[in-house]
């Protein structure tokens, strides 16, 4: 049996995936939304910036908040220290002279108290900006999102996240990475499909928030249950992909697959509990017909594309040992090594595999390409984007593996 | 309609289409392969042909003027493209299976002659014949003995080799492998300097059923054994 037929329905999957992407992408909402211009409304706004051991980061985080091009008197900023054990605190109180700068203490309860914490000390203001302390805004980042919030329904609004100073392959990796994601968030806007409001920056109108209970440790992904937890309310979330936000990410394999590990554990434990009722419910349009469902289609499918390679590497390696067994290497080498003299179209490898799998990575890059473009961030994306596609692959099966064995023995993982 | 509900179904027709397109490009390319190997028909023939003019040839020309490798370049490397095709297209594709009865003709022929050429002319090339089975299960040595065997022919040019699949419906080949009291269900099969043998072991056993005198040149040719 071929197994290359396993991989079929998951190719299928990811390239009906991108070309109602790309449908979207072209439709009047998602056209009309990139033409929407900064907000000149000036409603209360608190930037709430929950923090715990970011004494390397936190101070670029709050000046970058101080650069936000907004009206002072109307921008609250609120600085909480998670009972940090380093010198973040002393830090975030040497911002305590600013007027509209507001820092609190507290032991250490987890990020979600830490916000919670925050939107309780903020009640005049009409939206609350959640930022991580290791991201930092553009300056005209607020403006961009508030126009969003002109449409009564919409409860929340996402950025247009990339990697700050991206240098090491790893880096410029997840920065291409992150490019795509302000692409999917912008088209998936269009159709309410968003599912998680990341937490390096995102705008919630308060009363909802409060309404809908504050946040809540949501699996170590409180950023994905609350925005679950505002579709389930029949709210609509926005995205705003002129709204730039730079924030670091994890420099070292290790703490990408821990970081991705959460995230992806995150996702299934909210799927399989408390949001369970909202996969393939037609009551969430996009979100439950097509995003979710696909969630775990790509779970499932990177592992089993994992798995695939991984066996036809060593049957393949084996069949090629035994057939060139006793035969001199220099000879084996000379016939894998291309001869371009002799090269011929006729031993071209085209497979149907080959030629959809070209067509999904396609795709994916000019997702990539469309994210940088829609969101004027100033990136060099040639590297990221080879890296992307040689390296993403290798790494990305572990943290599903892990996450999928996690969340099957119950395994729970501290955050860092 | 909704907009998602149309952008889903515009998706799955894109979808379809895409999907349709590689289909088709794939077919297009396997049938170019076909085609290609349709194109050295022509020189298949003139080779065919060739040989048999020797033949005649031989009764009244002095052996001098008799050119001992008869296989035209172009012709040389059907072998391998007719096994690549057989790999894409499929064993049964019409196409590919009547390219391989000619090709197995021309073998036979230049075979042949090369025989011929060696009682008439003293000539002593060194000649390895080869019986392949497509049949699954029917030959599990064979990838390992004809890679063995390119290696051979690549390495010792002097080296002449013809290679066939036993079970070709061919009337031809079935009296060739009658002539030469090859077994059935004994695969890999080897006629080396006319002596039938069966089965690989080893590349080095191999080597020994050749005489010596052939591992005496060393200049590389560049043609694969199926």
């Amino acid at each position: 049996m071929n197994l290359e037929i396993l991989a079929y329905p998951f190719i299928f999957a990811a390239i009906y995936f991108e070309a109602f992407f790309l449908v979207t992408l072209l439709s009047a909402p998602a056209v009309a939304s990139r033409k929407r211009t900064a907000s000149t409304n000036t409603p209360m706004v608190a930037m709430i910036v929950p923090c715990y051991n970011e004494e390397q980061t936190v101070s670029g985080t709050a000046e970058s908040l101080l650069a936000l091009d907004y009206p002072k008197d109307k921008l609250r900023i609120v600085l909480v220290d998670d009972g940090s054990t380093d010198g973040t605190a002393s830090i975030m109180d040497s911002f305590a002279h600013h007027e509209n700068v507001t820092v609190i203490h507290q032991k250490n309860q987890g990020k979600h108290v830490a916000l919670n914490s925050g939107i309780a000390a903020v009640e005049e203001a009409e939206l609350i900006g959640c930022l991580d302390a290791d991201s930092f805004v553009d300056a005209g980042a607020l403006r961009e999102m508030i126009g969003g919030f002109d449409d009564g329904r919409v409860a929340a609004s996402t950025a247009a996240m990339s990697v700050h100073t991206p240098r090491t392959i790893l880096e410029r990796m997840q920065n291409a990475e992150y490019i795509m994601g302000i692409a999917c968030r912008h088209i998936l806007a269009a159709v309410n499909g968003i599912y998680v409001t990341p937490g390096p920056f995102s705008l919630y109108r308060r009363d909802v928030v409060v309404e809908l209970g504050g946040f809540r440790n949501g699996h170590n992904t409180e950023d994905m249950e609350m925005a679950l937890r505002i579709q389930k309310a029949g709210y609509a979330i926005e995205s705003a992909p002129l709204a730039r936000v730079f924030t670091k990410t994890p420099r070292t394999v290790p703490a990408l697959v821990k970081q991705r590990t959460r995230w992806t554990t995150g996702f299934l434990r909210n799927m399989l509990n408390e949001y369970r009722d909202m996969v393939g419910n037609p009551q969430y349009g996009a979100l439950g017909l097509l995003v979710l469902p696909l969630g775990f289609l790509a779970i499932l499918g990177g592992i089993m594309m994992f798995f695939l390679v991984i066996y036809q590497i060593i049957s393949q390696g084996i069949q090629m040992l035994m057939i060139t067994s006793g035969v001199p290497v220099a000879y084996t080498i000379s016939t894998l090594v291309p001869t371009f003299g002799n090269a011929s179209w006729f031993y071209l490898p085209v497979s149907i595999f080959a030629l959809l799998g070209f067509v999904a990575l396609a795709g994916s890059i000019l997702f990539m390409v469309v994210g940088k473009n829609i969101s004027k961030t100033p990136a060099q994306l040639s590297v990221g984007v080879i890296a992307y596609m040689l390296v993403y692959g290798l790494i990305a099966p572990f943290w599903l593996l892990f996450s999928v064995a996690d969340v099957a023995t119950d395994n729970r993982r501290a955050w860092k | 309609m909704s907009l998602f509900t149309r952008n889903a179904l515009i998706a799955l027709l894109i979808t379809v289409a895409i999907i349709g397109t590689v289909l088709y490009a794939v077919n297009f390319l396997n049938q170019q392969r076909v085609a290609e190997l349709r194109s050295i028909e022509d020189q298949l023939a003139t080779d065919t042909l060739s040989i048999e003019t020797q033949f005649a040839l031989l009764e009244e020309a002095p052996c001098e003027d008799i050119a001992a490798g008869t296989i035209s370049q172009e012709v040389g490397g059907v072998g391998d493209k007719l096994a690549y095709a057989e790999e894409r297209a499929g064993a049964n594709d019409p196409e590919v299976l009547r390219l391989k009865e000619r090709y197995t003709l021309l073998q036979i022929r230049d075979y042949l002659l090369t025989k011929r050429l060696s009682e008439t002319c003293g000539v002593k090339p060194v000649v390895a014949l080869y019986f392949y089975s497509n049949v699954p299960g029917e030959c599990e040595e064979c990838d390992r003995a004809g890679y063995a065997l390119s290696y051979l022919r690549q390495t010792y040019p002097a080296l002449r080799v013809y290679s066939f699949d036993y079970h070709l419906d061919l009337a031809a080949l079935r009296t060739f492998i009658s002539v030469l009291k090859v077994h059935d269900g004994e695969f890999p099969a080897f006629v080396i300097q006319g002596k039938p043998s069966y089965g690989f072991t080893s590349l080095e056993d191999l080597e020994k059923a050749f005489p010596k005198s052939l591992f005496a040149t060393t200049t590389r040719s560049t043609t694969k054994v199926r």
